[in-house]
């Protein structure tokens, strides 16, 4: 049975009279340990599935379920401690007044775990960062530097699914490989599920299993690896994505 | 380079306690690096010394009255500053009235904004029908004078200090809620705000700890900007026989018992003002150095 079950999801939003279809009738599943992922131009609802899992997107029908239980609203403590998100801008996603410490240790503060300051030692190492980085504040650390405290920040509830948005759009190309792969070693080493979202199939292929490719809010194509490799697509929209990205591909 | 300030600038601190003093330390020397923050802050220190020691301090009872010395102008032998209307020594007055200064400043400055706070984040946060009530309260609040409205506060509750704290305090929240609201509204939906809410984090927790330290500074900066206008409402309330009742020593009050002899007498009037103008000076200066250390992004250069 799949981890996570999205059927006929679709997510509209109301702005000022108007509606907004972000997303429309976009069904997927990913199984436990798999890497998932969404590609599509801006815009055209990936991110706002993600958003949508954690109740932070109007669903307006369709059902999202994990592990086969259909999702609470509001989502809840429990939900915290299976699904947690890596979010795009690093730079947004800290608190800028807290020190890393702060940030780190909150999730455990809300949940009341124990053994605080192990727990945020353990956290730091794992995601490669010096321990003396725990008492200083986010304008004190690079990009790269801060999303993997907003991936140690992820993993701190010991999660089984990490739903990832761009993670890695807003670094620049060395530190993005560096992030990649460390994402790719926690995944291997924790056995955790991936729901990917991202623009550049290139990243993608680096990192997923198999791929849905949306455009305008609906599911375009779903593709495994070994035919996204061997440019074996079946939709024009899906070939053109590909042909952007293909040189790059080629490197990696 | 002693020990202790090497332990305090210790780029990787070992713990959350020296963590924190150490960057309390690094506050403190970007703080003094600021001259005019330091002058605020030996004005407000020089008030709370002043504030302690003020029965020692003064060299006459403030409200032993002797009218063959009224109105004796400043530097006159004994009288420093002069004696107001009734024969009281002004310098005598000024200190033993810097206490109840102190005292209504810091109740005002404590509570007014605290309670602003809570609403404005409140009121941003939870957005809808939250807002709109929170909101138009503070509308009504806003629209009336804050004099009138604080008159009417007292003369519900009864004259004397506390309640002209009060009245004061209940008719200077209404700006900070406006403050922090729009402060709210602009960091409620960030990312950090969202990650901690997919945490599990209650609304509670969030506001507390999330976005009030996003508020803090402006009204901080409104604070500081209020004080001077905190103390002549004191004031006015005194005038209108609402507040600090008459043989207490007040500088509100003073100035406007000296207001009688303005063109004569000036200083029966001036000392006190200019009291009180030094003080909410040096609130502001220190309130603005205070703004500069508090922010973190501040403290890499």
């Amino acid at each position: 049975m799949a981890l996570i079950e999205i059927e006929n999801l679709s997510v509209t939003f109301t702005a000022k009279g108007r509606k907004v279809r972000a997303v429309q009738g976009v069904s997927l599943s990913v199984n436990e340990r798999e890497s998932f992922g969404l590609v599509g131009e801006s815009g055209s609802g990936k991110s706002t599935i993600l958003r949508a899992i954690c109740g932070m997107a109007p669903i307006t029908g369709g059902t999202i379920r994990i592990g086969g239980q259909p999702l609470p609203t509001p989502r809840g403590r429990a939900f915290s401690r299976q699904v947690q998100m890596v979010f795009q801008d690093p730079y947004a996603s800290l608190h800028p007044r807290h020190t890393i410490d702060r940030t780190l240790s909150e999730p455990l503060a809300i949940h009341g775990l124990a053994d605080t300051d192990a727990r945020v030692v353990q956290a730091l190492k794992d995601v490669g960062l010096p321990a003396a980085f725990r008492f200083r504040f986010p304008h004190q650390l690079s990009g790269g530097q801060r999303q993997r405290v907003a991936i140690a920040r992820a993993l701190m509830l010991e999660p089984s699914i990490l739903l990832l948005d761009e993670p890695t759009s807003a670094l620049d190309a060395s530190v993005q490989a560096e992030t990649l792969n460390l994402l790719n070693r926690l995944r291997t080493e924790r056995g955790l599920t991936f729901l990917m979202v991202s623009h550049d199939l290139a990243v993608i292929d680096h990192m997923c299993d198999r791929v849905l490719v949306m455009q305008h809010g609906r599911a375009v194509e779903e593709l495994a690896r070994e035919t996204l490799a061997a440019a074996g697509m079946t939709t024009d929209y899906a070939r053109s994505l590909f042909a952007a990205s293909a040189d790059r591909m080629l490197e990696t | 380079m002693s020990a202790l300030t090497q332990w305090l600038r210790d780029p990787s601190p070992q713990s959350r306690l020296q963590a924190r003093l150490g960057q309390s330390f690094m506050g403190w020397l970007r703080f003094r690096r600021n001259p005019l923050a330091m002058a605020g802050l030996a004005v407000v220190l020089l008030l709370l010394v002043v504030a302690a020691f003020a029965p020692w301090l003064a060299p006459y009872d403030p409200i032993a009255q002797n009218l063959k010395l009224r109105l004796l102008p400043p530097l006159t032998a004994g009288h420093p500053l002069g004696t107001d209307d009734f024969g009281r020594d002004i310098l005598s007055r000024l200190i033993m009235g810097s206490r109840i200064t102190l005292f209504i400043i810091t109740l005002v400055a404590v509570t007014a904004p605290l309670f602003g706070m809570l609403v404005g984040t409140i009121a941003g946060y939870f957005g809808g029908w939250t807002d709109e009530i929170l909101m138009r309260v503070t509308d009504i609040f806003l629209a009336f004078p804050k004099l009138i409205l604080a008159l009417a506060l007292v003369a519900v509750l009864g004259p004397g200090m506390e309640n002209a704290v009060l009245a004061i305090a209940l008719t200077s929240w209404p700006p900070y809620a406006r403050v922090a609201r729009a402060e709210t509204l602009t960091v409620r939906n960030s990312d950090y705000i969202a990650a901690v809410r997919l945490q599990g984090a209650g609304a509670a927790r969030i506001i507390w700890g999330h976005v009030m330290p996003m508020c803090l500074p402006s009204v901080i900066i409104r604070v500081t900007l209020d004080m001077a206008g905190v103390i002549l409402i004191a004031a006015g309330l005194g005038f209108l026989g609402l507040g600090v009742q008459p043989p207490m020593p007040e500088w509100g009050a003073m100035i406007s018992a000296g207001r009688k002899y303005l063109f004569e007498q000036w200083w029966v009037a001036t000392m006190p003002g200019l009291a009180i103008f030094i003080v909410s000076l040096g609130f502001n200066l220190l309130g603005d150095g205070l703004r500069d250390v508090l922010d973190p992004r501040n403290s890499g250069k």
